[in-house]
């Protein structure tokens, strides 16, 4: 075993393989300097931020917390608060969602059997090409004429249901075609006798599809839960058009208020607060990737495309 | 003969009312995902396809049918034929730099080296970060006054830039940004198109003689095939449309010689209000897009087709 041992460390110090170590390193290192900076950031008081030359790797004289605990206990700032606790509900709304969505729908398309079954899913998936560009100014002016809502007659007159939290709701339960298409394809590898079989032993199609079903989907399900949450997470085009009230922004949104597009020309805009913030999205999403990865790169590897 | 019959008959009557019973259970099951679906998606996305042949200034403003004339507006005013060809060439430049990149980084990770699930872990970290908190990690970094790289700059003795000041300076940060980001994604799905190649394949090449460009080009090349094809086109697809980076980093200047279309259709629609010319932008828009994927779809082969997800990455923020 030694020997073996040896010869793989060994096998390491090859050049080409001493290469790819420098590489993947070196270059990986470059990729993550800005968080590594933003972390490092982040233990500087504004003042001391403001008045001291950068460097590569600024280490801040007088270290601080503060930043840190604004963040998690929104002690100094209730917004800061506001934007989390908002951030968090989209997050997990948008995931339960999308978690329904795709193994209902999944199932019904891999198990049932109707009319038009794969044309509907055919024209579902070919939906998927449409930019979403193109839908970002439609979708306004509907929300804004939509029927009957914030003091609309019928379609006009009011706000529709521009800012409000419908903006924020609306999109949840609405089918996940992606997801759909990821369960479908899984579930039609797991063979229908098992269906047949617990039909027999006396399961509803309730029964089966959650206690039989959807423990064998985990895997993908896992992959759709994690790319939902970061994508909810991430999101600053929904309250970014779509709301202005304070009481409804998110995270993003909120650091797009207080960055160079949102505050007027020429004002000194407030990097430590925009960098707090951006730790704040950045440190949870990198929690779920660690403790999760090992689903994400199954997804993006096996899910996607078999050669 | 006719208890045969009958017995056919039978089981068709059977199939037919599971069909039926099936056809409710997914009816119960489909229609309110897709009655939400029609408002968050679905009906905006039809909408956009109209809108584009309206004259609607202002929310307020009644919608006038004009036909063509937006798209004639389009086509002859050089403020938007500009973005639209900066968005092509900006998302063919940020494509390729990221295929590659991640082609590289994809047969590195490849070798059998120790730490291998580390390097992929740091390498695919900036795809999971927001874009609006790393470009302002990035505007920090390249602030005019007290950026690290203008800080850098000046301790070798150099004039610090004003990088809002220069489009060749716009253009680059934007790709470094976008690469920055894409790398990691685009060199986990081409190492997975690596792993997929069958070995014995360089075992027969090595036999037939082939040495390590050989085996690059004849066995690897061709069985990533199907992989670099589709990153490409899901990469050109999203590059096309990049605008948050623009929208973050440059704000389409210096004097609007950095927007790409995307950009464009946001200014019309949310400061401008001119919400026809928006509504064309993004038709047009579509049109390049849906060009591409159904490039993509003509080229990879039925087999192909079948066992790809299709064009669009599961990512969606509402």
């Amino acid at each position: 075993m030694p020997a073996e041992l040896r010869a793989k460390i060994m096998n390491q110090f090859k050049p080409i393989h001493l290469l790819g170590h420098i590489l993947l390193f070196g270059i990986g290192l470059v990729l993550l300097y800005p968080l590594i900076f933003m972390v490092l950031a982040g233990f500087f008081n504004k003042t001391e931020f403001m008045s001291t030359v950068l460097g590569v790797f600024p280490i801040p004289k007088e270290p601080t917390l503060d930043n840190f605990k604004m963040l998690i206990f929104g002690t100094t700032d209730s917004a800061t608060a506001v934007y989390l606790r908002n951030s968090v509900i989209r997050a997990v709304y948008n995931t339960f969602g999308a978690l329904l969505t795709s193994f209902l729908a999944g199932y019904v398309f891999a198990r049932l059997k109707f009319k038009g079954k794969d044309q509907i899913f055919l024209i579902m998936l070919a939906t998927q090409m449409i930019p979403t560009t193109l839908a970002i100014i439609p979708t306004y002016l509907e929300y804004a004429r939509f029927p009957f809502a914030g003091g609309n007659h019928v379609f006009t007159g009011g706000s529709g249901i521009l800012d409000t939290w419908w903006v924020y709701f609306i999109g949840g339960p609405a089918i996940n075609i992606m997801g759909t298409f990821l369960v479908k394809q899984s579930l039609e590898k797991v063979p229908v006798e098992i269906d047949e079989s617990a039909k027999i032993d006396g399961a509803g199609t309730f029964r089966l599809i959650f206690q039989i079903l959807f423990p064998l989907q985990l895997p993908i399900m896992a992959y759709i839960a994690i790319t939902t949450a970061l994508a909810a997470w991430n999101d600053f085009i929904t309250p970014f058009f779509y709301t202005h009230s304070d009481y409804l922004q998110t995270l993003p949104s909120a650091i797009t208020r207080i960055s160079s597009i949102g505050v007027s020309p020429g004002a000194v805009i407030d990097y430590p607060m925009i960098i707090t913030l951006s730790l704040g999205i950045t440190i949870p999403a990198l929690i779920i990737f660690f403790f999760l990865q090992k689903y994400i790169v199954q997804g993006l590897a096996n899910t996607g495309i078999k050669g | 003969m006719a208890q045969t019959a009958l017995r056919v008959r039978e089981a068709s009557v059977k199939r037919a009312k599971t069909r039926n019973k099936d056809a409710w259970i997914a009816a119960a099951i489909l229609t309110p995902m897709f009655l939400f679906w029609l408002i968050a998606s679905g009906f905006p996305t039809l909408f956009g396809f109209l809108l584009g042949f309206f004259n609607w200034i202002g929310l307020n403003d009644t919608p006038n049918f004009v036909w063509f004339d937006n798209f004639v507006s389009f086509f002859k005013n050089p403020v938007y034929t500009a973005a639209l060809w900066r968005s092509i060439w900006l998302g063919g430049l940020v494509t390729s730099v990221t295929v590659i990149a991640g082609f590289g980084a994809a047969l590195l990770m490849n070798m059998p080296l120790f730490a291998k699930g580390f390097y992929r872990t740091i390498w695919y970290i900036p795809a999971v970060t927001s874009t609006v908190a790393t470009t302002q990690v990035f505007n920090t970094l390249l602030d005019t006054n007290n950026g690290v790289i203008n800080n850098v700059l000046k301790s070798m003795g150099k004039e610090p830039i004003v990088w809002q000041y220069s489009v060749n300076w716009g253009i680059f940060w934007i790709v470094v940004y976008s690469v920055w980001k894409g790398v990691g994604g685009t060199a986990l799905i081409l190492l997975a198109g690596l792993q997929s190649v069958d070995p014995t394949l360089y075992e027969a090449s090595e036999i037939d003689g082939a040495d390590r460009w050989g085996k690059l080009r004849y066995v690897t090349l061709p069985g990533l095939k199907p992989f670099a094809t589709y990153i490409v086109i899901t990469s050109l697809i999203s590059a096309l449309q990049i605008y948050e980076q623009v929208l973050f980093i440059t704000d389409g200047g210096p004097y609007g010689q950095t927007e790409v279309l995307v950009f464009r259709i946001y200014r019309d629609g949310f400061w401008d209000f001119n919400l026809g010319m928006a509504g064309a932008s993004s038709l047009i828009m579509a049109i390049v897009v849906i060009a591409v994927a159904v490039l993509y779809f003509n080229r990879s082969s039925k087999a192909e087709r079948q066992t790809t997800i299709p064009v669009k990455p599961l990512k969606r923020g509402q």
